[in-house]
């Protein structure tokens, strides 16, 4: 009897022990591989990303890009076409971008840009480049080399954001506002951002990582 | 002797069961017959967390589950009872806007270990491994757009106050910074006031009265969501200045869209509330019917709301994709 006794207490704790035990774990057996990515954790470094991003930028994206030409006579035959055909978006809702080069003659200097016709007498084949403070996700998302999920967390990706736009305005900006006389040529390659077809369109406003007079 | 044995038996079969335990990282939980799905809400004092915990909560109706909300009321020890409670209960899946982007970690972590997927909307965590996907508003590039809207609208010199949300949540630096990093650009913007209002108006309309007595001319206010921007308007209608001052909100909320087209407030940042849910409900449904392919981050766009635009928005989003 006292021993069907001790038995019972036996499976009883043993019982409350599961119980505890399946809510509270005292230790999770995870595979090395995983426990040692989570140790060393992640660290970007915008600046170093960018480096390599400028080193490269002539057969990372210069390659890739759509002719200007070709994406404005698309654009205005038919909008969702040339989208679906040259463009790319990041995440749900937002703007897409087109990656493009070209070359124009410089039409016009403004404070915040330079206007360039692609082809001489035909208005609805200018383009602005942008001079002036440099915002947004252009060239970042535009480009397609970052992946968000590439990062721990939203901040790290506008961090690279910020660091390409401070480049531009720093190397790229300055070399066009001086090579931007009317009448000159220049050769561009950048991203423009459209938020608003109605009127990021006409004319396509580009943030340019590459200017030089061909 | 048969004393002694159980006695030796009994640790035996205690480090067994510790044994067992540790192994289950990814067990589940006994599901409920009706697969039920947790809303875990940051606050329902607010709006803008209300339609996105009502349309999570429709949407998943919808697919087939048992759907039940939870307000974390902004206190990480609330959420974290809220996790203890949907794990023990067998809760299929989480749909989650957490309060806090390194705090609420854990939470999610527990729940990944006893097998039920999270995803997170609106609100990120640090930690790319825990959740099975994050539907997120990038809070940052709108308060760029914005900031960019309020330099073309009050000028690159002039007087102004920001408003700020809580300070101990993400979403209010990340909009503070979106909007400064444009803002600070130009010198002769000087800022004349920052305070906090707690994303809250009653206490924005309190703020505002005490700052427009110290700082009676200022151009306009930067307001880190929509509740403080409509207090802020109210003080300045009362002090009779809503006219001079431009006031800037963020959300997307439908009672600053409606002053935006009268107006009276000069733009805010849309989120979409009701995207972010129905997309987080459909991908926890994919997910329970045996789907793994998802990103682990969404970004959902802020869209710049202003005088000229606000009649393509309404309800918590664009009027013609939603």
């Amino acid at each position: 009897m006292r021993r069907r006794r001790e038995w019972i207490i036996v499976a009883s704790v043993a019982a409350a022990t599961a119980v505890l035990l399946y809510f509270l774990p005292l230790f999770h057996v995870v595979p090395l591989d995983q426990a040692r990515q989570r140790s060393e954790g992640t660290a970007i470094d915008p600046v170093a990303l960018v480096d390599r991003f400028w080193a490269e930028r002539w057969t990372s994206s210069a390659a890739r890009a759509v002719d200007a030409v070709d994406l404005m006579t698309a654009v205005q035959q038919d909008r969702k076409s040339a989208r679906r055909t040259h463009s790319r978006s990041v995440g749900v809702g937002g703007a897409y971008y087109y990656l493009v080069a070209g070359t124009g003659r410089v039409t016009s200097v403004e404070k915040d840009s330079v206007r360039l016709s692609l082809r001489d007498g035909q208005p609805q084949m200018e383009v602005a480049l942008e001079t002036g403070n440099i915002f947004g996700n252009a060239v970042r998302d535009g480009t397609g080399l970052w992946n968000v999920n590439d990062f721990p967390n939203s901040q790290d990706f506008n961090a690279l954001s910020s660091e390409l736009n401070h480049r531009i305005e720093q190397q790229v900006v300055p070399a066009l506002r001086k090579e931007a006389t009317v009448g000159a040529k220049v050769r561009f390659v950048g991203c423009a951002e459209i938020m608003d077809e109605e009127t990021d369109l006409h004319p396509l406003r580009i943030v340019p990582f590459i200017v030089e007079a061909p | 002797m048969h004393r002694t044995s159980s006695w030796i038996i009994l640790p035996l079969v205690l480090l067994l069961l510790i044994g067992i335990a540790g192994c289950g990282g990814s067990s589940s939980v006994k599901r409920a017959a009706t697969p039920r799905i947790a809303v875990i809400i940051s606050t329902l004092n607010n709006p803008w967390f209300v339609v996105l915990g009502d349309t999570a909560k429709q949407h998943a109706t919808q697919l087939g589950y048992e759907v039940v909300v939870f307000d974390s009321q902004n206190d990480p020890a609330k959420e974290a009872a809220h996790f203890e409670n949907v794990i023990a209960s067998g809760y299929a899946a989480v749909l989650f806007n957490p309060t806090d982007a390194d705090g609420s970690i854990a939470n999610v972590r527990r729940a990944k270990q006893a097998g039920i997927p999270v995803f997170c909307m609106d609100r990120e965590i640090n930690d790319t491994e825990t959740a099975v996907s994050q539907i997120l508003s990038d809070n940052y590039s709108g308060c760029v757009d914005l900031g960019r809207y309020f330099v073309k609208q009050v000028g690159e010199s002039g007087k102004y106050v920001e408003l700020l949300g809580l300070v101990g949540d993400n979403n209010t630096w990340n909009r503070s910074r979106g909007f400064h990093s444009v803002v600070d650009r130009y010198p002769g913007l000087q800022m004349v006031a920052q305070q906090s209002a707690d994303f809250d108006r009653a206490k924005a309309l309190e703020v505002m009265e005490a700052i427009l007595q110290a700082n009676p001319a200022i151009d306009a206010v930067f307001c880190g969501n929509d509740a403080m921007a409509m207090g802020v308007y109210q003080a300045l209608v009362a002090a009779g200045k809503d006219k001079q001052v431009k006031v800037f909100g963020f959300d997307g909320a439908d009672d600053v869209v409606k002053l935006i087209r009268e107006g009276k407030i000069v733009a805010t940042g849309m989120q979409f509330p009701k995207l972010m849910a129905r997309t987080a409900a459909e991908s926890a449904d994919k997910y329970l019917k045996g789907d793994r392919d998802f990103p682990q981050k969404i970004p959902v766009a802020v869209h710049l709301v202003h005088q000229a635009n606000a009649d393509k928005y309404g309800d918590y989003g664009r009027k013609d994709t939603e």
